[in-house]
This record gives structure tokens, C-alpha cells and sequence, in this order.
């Protein structure tokens, strides 16, 4: 009988998810913080 | 447009891991443990893809000088990494209970550590550079020429005796396993460009953000 080793099928499928996910939170925090910049209205010149 | 692919993305993600876990079989001679296989296939594939518009996109650039193609070769060039990286993680975690090391320096696993490393230099040298007009030439052709590596990981299994085995699905005659195994294979192969198309349409989108906020 042939293990499972399921904690190996939990670690490649949790490692990237992790990855995955922390990556798409990054892009959206950036995202949200160029939109904020980009949206200041510029100091008026003197 | 990149809302509705993000959640055509989820939902291929979700149909994906129903069909690696509820849909294909435990396979007969390695267990349960070859489903890492729908997670680990997709996303070096999908690297090969990111690599392969990056290169791309670096000849639009160099031919057209234009900004927007700089911006897709970037993006591209990042999810790629991100792809590979994690292609050579499960790749590394689905060997130690198969092949009883979690690496060893044979031909495929030599020459994708080398493309992963490749494309990591692309990321630095990008970041290293700080005139942008100069960082996009350089980085196009240090993207053009990695991409020869490309074709040399995919036939590095037939050219060299190599522990890995031969690939899955791009081979002379095409899939030969069940079908049981190469639809969910497919689902999430599918699964995973659609996230490849969707990270780097955000990413393009940060990328002109920032350049309209540096102007």
C-alpha cells in the first residue's frame, strides 16, 4: 500500500495559496494607495 | 474588464481544485500525493507563457519605443517569477516522498533554477536601473535572451538522463494517460493562465499609476 502523504499535498497546495493570495493583496494595496495620490489635487502656484 | 476576469479567475480556481481533489483518481503507483501535479504543471506552463509575451512585448518595445508594451514585458516578467518560484516549490515538495530528496542538480530541475534565476536578474536589473527609458532597452534584451532557456527546460528531459519524468501534456503524440487525469490537468491549466491574464492586467495597471504619479 502506497502512503498518501497528504501533509506534502497540503504544504504545495497551501504554500500557494499563501503566496498567491499575499501577492494579489499587494497589488490591491497599491493600487489603492496611486489612486489616493494621484486624485490629491495639486498645490495652487503662487 | 479586469473585475470580470478576476472573477472568471476565481471560479476557474474553485472548479480547478474540485476537479484535482473530487474528480481525478488517486493515482495507482504514487498515491494521493501526485495530485500536487494539477498545481505544480499549470504553473510552470503558465511561467513558460509569462516568459514568452515578455519576450515579446521586450521586441515591441525595442522596435516601437512603446511605453505600454515596457509595461506588459514588467508585468509579465514579475508574475512569471512568482509562477516559477512556486512551480519549483511544489516541484521540490512533490519529489522528497517520490524521488526521496527535495532536489537534486538534474538537467530539468538545473535549467529552470537557472531561468528562475534568470528572471530574477530581468527584476533587478529592472529596479536597478534609475532612468526608466534606459531600464526597459536593457531589461528587453536581457528579456530576449533568457528566453532562449525556455525551449532548453521543456526538451532538457529527452537531451539529458534526467530523474524527472517526461512532460505531462506538451509531447510528441500528445496526453496518453486517463482522461480522468487530463481534464482536471486542463481545468486548471486554463485555471492558472486565466490568473496569469489577470495579475498581469493589474499589475500593468499599478505600472501606469505609478508613471502618471512620477510625471
Amino acid at each position: 500500500m502506497i502512503a498518501d502523504n497528504w501533509g506534502f499535498v497540503a504544504a504545495a497546495y497551501g504554500l500557494t495559496a499563501l503566496v498567491l493570495l499575499l501577492y494579489w493583496r499587494r497589488l490591491a494595496k497599491r493600487e489603492r494607495e496611486l489612486e489616493a495620490l494621484n486624485q490629491q489635487p495639486h498645490a495652487p502656484r503662487r | 474588464m479586469v473585475r470580470t476576469l478576476g472573477w472568471l479567475t476565481a471560479v476557474g480556481l474553485l472548479v480547478g481544485l474540485v476537479m484535482a481533489f473530487g474528480v481525478a483518481p488517486r493515482e495507482v503507483t504514487q498515491g494521493n500525493v501526485q495530485r500536487i501535479m494539477y498545481v505544480h504543471v499549470p504553473l510552470i506552463l503558465a511561467s513558460y507563457v509569462a516568459f514568452g509575451v515578455l519576450a515579446l512585448a521586450s521586441i515591441v518595445y525595442l522596435v516601437r519605443r512603446d511605453a505600454a508594451a515596457d509595461r506588459v514585458a514588467h508585468a509579465s516578467g514579475e508574475v512569471g517569477v512568482l509562477f516559477v518560484g512556486l512551480g519549483i516549490a511544489t516541484g521540490s515538495i512533490w519529489g522528497k516522498p517520490t524521488w526521496g530528496t527535495w532536489w537534486t542538480w538534474d538537467a530539468r530541475l538545473t535549467s529552470v533554477a537557472i531561468l528562475f534565476v534568470m528572471y530574477l536578474g530581468y527584476l533587478l536589473l529592472r529596479g536597478s536601473i534609475d532612468d526608466p527609458e534606459r531600464a526597459a532597452r536593457y531589461s528587453a534584451v536581457l528579456g530576449i535572451v533568457a528566453a532562449l532557456d525556455i525551449p532548453l527546460v521543456h526538451f532538457s528531459v529527452y537531451w539529458w538522463r534526467t530523474l524527472h519524468q517526461p512532460p505531462s501534456l506538451m509531447k510528441p503524440g500528445g496526453f496518453t494517460g486517463s482522461t480522468s487525469i487530463l481534464w482536471p490537468l486542463l481545468v486548471n491549466l486554463l485555471a492558472f493562465m486565466l490568473l496569469y491574464a489577470y495579475f498581469v492586467a493589474r499589475r500593468v495597471r499599478v505600472l501606469r499609476a505609478e508613471a502618471e504619479a512620477a510625471a
